[in-house]
């Protein structure tokens, strides 16, 4: 039976936990990292899956752990995303969110788990305007040669492998030399190479 | 626990099915206290071809006796239903695979592929639920036992529509549809479930009509899915295509007449390219000659061929390097560098082609694990799920899968499950199946907002808040999208929701959350509503090509 009382117990958390970040529904640290939080997703499936729970709940209550499950897995992926992201620009440990600040944005107080306030707008009824550029967008522009080598810095930067990450970057530049992204990724791992923290 | 009646092997009350319904061949299966046990169709066969025949002596045949009917009446022989199934018909891939089949494709309503026989039209999803059926009476004649239950196996990169039509075609079958799981991820249970292993495996799954490779992560009995990719029209049927042109060109040059318009004599060609793929995944070369092409005009009815594996290969190279190409781009995609792979997978059909492995043993630096039987590991994969749901897995049951994996040993047990083990309760295993595509919605200008990202976890929920563009806006019509461009119209639309009758409010006031929920079965449900008001607007999203909402329950 405390299976049962445990699982709901934390679903019950979970779903309180509406506008918090990523760690805080993976139960983790604010500095943790992308292994342990896959640690702490699987030791959370062990126990809570809405799947070994088919039987033992009523609908009602296997419905609130299959949403809590569901939050706590894009918790996960945002705080996955986040580490790649934070790993390009400082492989050293470092996981302050970053918070884009929106003119139009809601009031970020307000938003459950909107760690980031919107992007964009909702579309009118009729969006019009022909949008002039695709913005800086890591991969949108770029050629599949330079895409490669750029994926494989990103690789080693998050094994830590500063060098490796300089060469692969500068190997993906040789395949987009004309990438002003690139480059600002190059300088940033030269910044990071020239003082270690 | 308490119950200790419940923790026992109760063969009638938690039977379900494990089903594969593949582009060419489907299997069931059970899982039973001492392995997987194969549902068998009235000749023994443990394999079913996916065709269904409406002949011209009345009735619906399935499976093999079907495909008799290929050459006699091709136009009323359904194969590669799983081709069009849930896709929009309007897709240019939907309209090239239509140039491959005999029989006739319609549009019919809500731009879904409708089959014409005779004065019939059919729905793919009813077209599936004959070969669900038939796969579901052939399991309750050797059972002796009514079947309800099942899992159903899908390609990895399946969309959305394509998800709920294939359930619609279970339901339509009288089964409910517990789960439906990716193909490579019932591979890796199959191998993997009982096992306790911390290691990172390749499922390498080339099929007849699709092409798919995750990368997963064993850890105990956690398998979750760190990335995956695939292509859908990438299959054993391509090869078949690729060689079958060839023998059609001969046929043009030798016996003067051009076999392409005459849909009986193309299947023959393509049935025969079927079987010298076949032949030259044992043998270096094919010799020999197609019979019975009679045709007006033609200068005699046999068609000599010779051909070596080598031309073979040329003639395959294209579609084999692609299947490398995206293996090592969902390496890149997972993380994962090739050598830290212990297991590589190989399933589905075409991974018999010599060259296909010798492909992916260059990629991996390593043999691919080939032991395991292609056709029926999935369905083994799909049987521990169905049994897992329902609460019935023992020890034994991995035990003897697995053997099964790895020796394709021939019949487990032959005639249910009267053999009586000590219990032992297995440890559920716990599925981390991925998203297959980014999920996105349009912002203002056409560009895109990304909910949720590209093999993500499922089930999964993430929810962001928007507000409106123009002051008093009282109606903003949210249109979904599946895809990775950040221009909407270069990603493929999912649908729109409406949330009407909003407060007048300067712009930039409303605060419309949206939430995106991809359930376990990789299906998404979207939500959204007005923060202020507390309106609230929920919506199945209404895809394309999909069984139209009044078809659906629920």
């Amino acid at each position: 039976m405390s299976q049962r009382t445990d699982v709901l117990l934390w679903a019950q958390r979970m779903l309180a936990l509406t506008s918090a970040p990523p760690h805080q529904l993976l139960e983790l640290k604010i500095d943790a990292t992308i292994e342990q939080a896959q640690d702490a997703f699987h030791k959370i499936a062990r126990t809570s899956h809405p799947d070994i729970h088919r039987s033992g709940l009523t609908p009602e209550e296997l419905e609130s752990v299959t949403l809590a499950y569901s939050r706590v897995a894009g918790a996960y992926q945002d705080f996955r995303s986040q580490r790649m992201q934070t790993s390009r620009m400082r492989p050293i440990k470092d996981a302050t969110p970053i918070p884009i600040p929106g003119v139009t944005a809601a009031k970020p107080t307000s938003a459950p788990g909107a760690a980031r306030p919107p992007g964009g707008q909702l579309p009118t009824l009729s969006p019009t305007g022909t949008p002039t550029s695709a913005g800086g967008g890591a991969s949108g522009s770029m050629n599949s040669k330079a895409l490669i080598y750029y994926r494989k810095a990103e690789l080693a930067l998050r094994r830590g492998d500063l060098k490796g990450a300089l060469l692969q970057m500068k190997m993906a530049i040789a395949g987009d030399p004309q990438s002003a992204f690139l480059r600002s990724a190059l300088t940033e791992i030269e910044a990071e190479l020239a003082n270690p923290k | 626990m308490q119950i200790l009646g419940a923790c026992r092997y109760n063969f009638e009350m938690s039977v379900a099915l494990g089903i594969v319904v593949g582009t060419t061949n489907s299997v069931a299966a059970i899982a039973t206290p001492t392995g997987v046990e194969f549902i068998l169709g009235p000749r023994g066969e443990r394999v079913h071809p996916s065709v269904v025949a409406f002949p011209s002596s009345g009735g619906v045949v399935v499976g093999a006796d079907a495909k008799r009917y290929r050459l006699t009446e091709p136009h009323h022989v359904i194969h590669s239903a799983k081709r069009f199934i849930g896709q929009n018909i309007r897709a240019p891939l939907v309209q090239l695979a239509m140039t491959g089949v005999r029989y006739r494709v319609e549009e019919g309503p809500n731009q879904q592929p409708i089959v014409v026989v005779r004065d019939r039209r059919m729905t793919m999803p009813e077209i599936s639920s004959n070969v669900l059926l038939h796969l579901k009476r052939c399991a309750e004649r050797q059972l002796g036992t009514p079947i309800k239950d099942a899992v159903v196996t899908v390609p990895a990169n399946f969309t959305d529509g394509q998800r709920q039509a294939t359930k619609e075609a279970g339901r339509l079958a009288g089964l409910d549809v517990m789960r439906l799981i990716n193909e490579p991820t019932a591979a890796a249970l199959a191998y993997g479930f009982g096992r306790d292993r911390q290691q990172v495996i390749c499922v390498f799954d080339f099929g007849g009509g699709t092409f798919d490779v995750s990368i997963l992560r064993l850890n105990g009995e956690v398998f979750e899915v760190l990335a995956s990719e695939g292509d859908f029209f990438l299959g054993g049927d391509d090869l078949d295509r690729a060689l079958g042109e060839v023998l059609a060109a001969e046929c043009n040059r030798i016996l003067r007449v051009d076999p392409r318009p005459h849909a009986a004599l193309m299947m023959k060609l393509m049935m025969g390219a079927e079987a010298i793929k076949m032949h030259l995944s044992e043998n270096d070369a094919a010799e020999g000659e197609i019979d019975g092409l009679d045709m007006p005009g033609a200068q005699g009815s046999r068609l000599p061929f010779q051909i070596t594996r080598k031309q073979f290969e040329d003639l395959i190279a294209g579609y084999v390097n692609r299947t490398c190409e995206v293996t090592k781009q969902v390496l890149l995609t997972a993380g994962i560098d090739a050598r830290s792979v212990s297991e590589i997978l190989c399933v589905g059909g075409s991974t018999r082609i010599p060259l296909v492995r010798q492909r992916i043993a260059e990629v991996f630096r390593k043999e691919p694990n080939t032991k395991i039987n292609p056709d029926e590991v999935v369905a083994q994969g799909a049987a521990i799920q169905a049994g897992s749901l329902v609460g019935n897995l023992s020890a034994g049951t991995g035990m003897g899968a697995r053997d099964a994996v790895a020796t394709t040993a021939h019949s487990m047990l032959g005639g249910g499950g009267n053999v009586v083990l000590p219990q032992q309760q297995a440890k559920r295993p716990i599925l981390m199946d991925v998203n297959p595509a980014t999920l996105a919605i349009q912002t203002a200008g056409g560009f895109t907002e990304r909910l949720l990202d590209k093999n993500s976890p499922i089930p999964i929920e993430r929810t962001r808040v928007f507000t409106t563009s123009r002051d008093n806006q009282t109606r903003v019509e949210i249109d979904c999208c599946r895809g990775e461009a950040r221009r909407y119209t270069e990603n493929e639309p999912l649908g729109t929701l409406v949330l009407d009758d909003l407060p007048a409010k300067p712009r930039g006031d409303l605060k419309i959350e949206v939430s995106f929920r991809v359930d376990a079965d990789g299906i998404l449900h979207v939500r959204a509503s007005d923060q202020t008001t507390g309106v609230r607007q929920e919506a199945h999203l209404q895809v394309l090509g999909a069984p139209s909402a009044e078809d659906m329950p629920g």
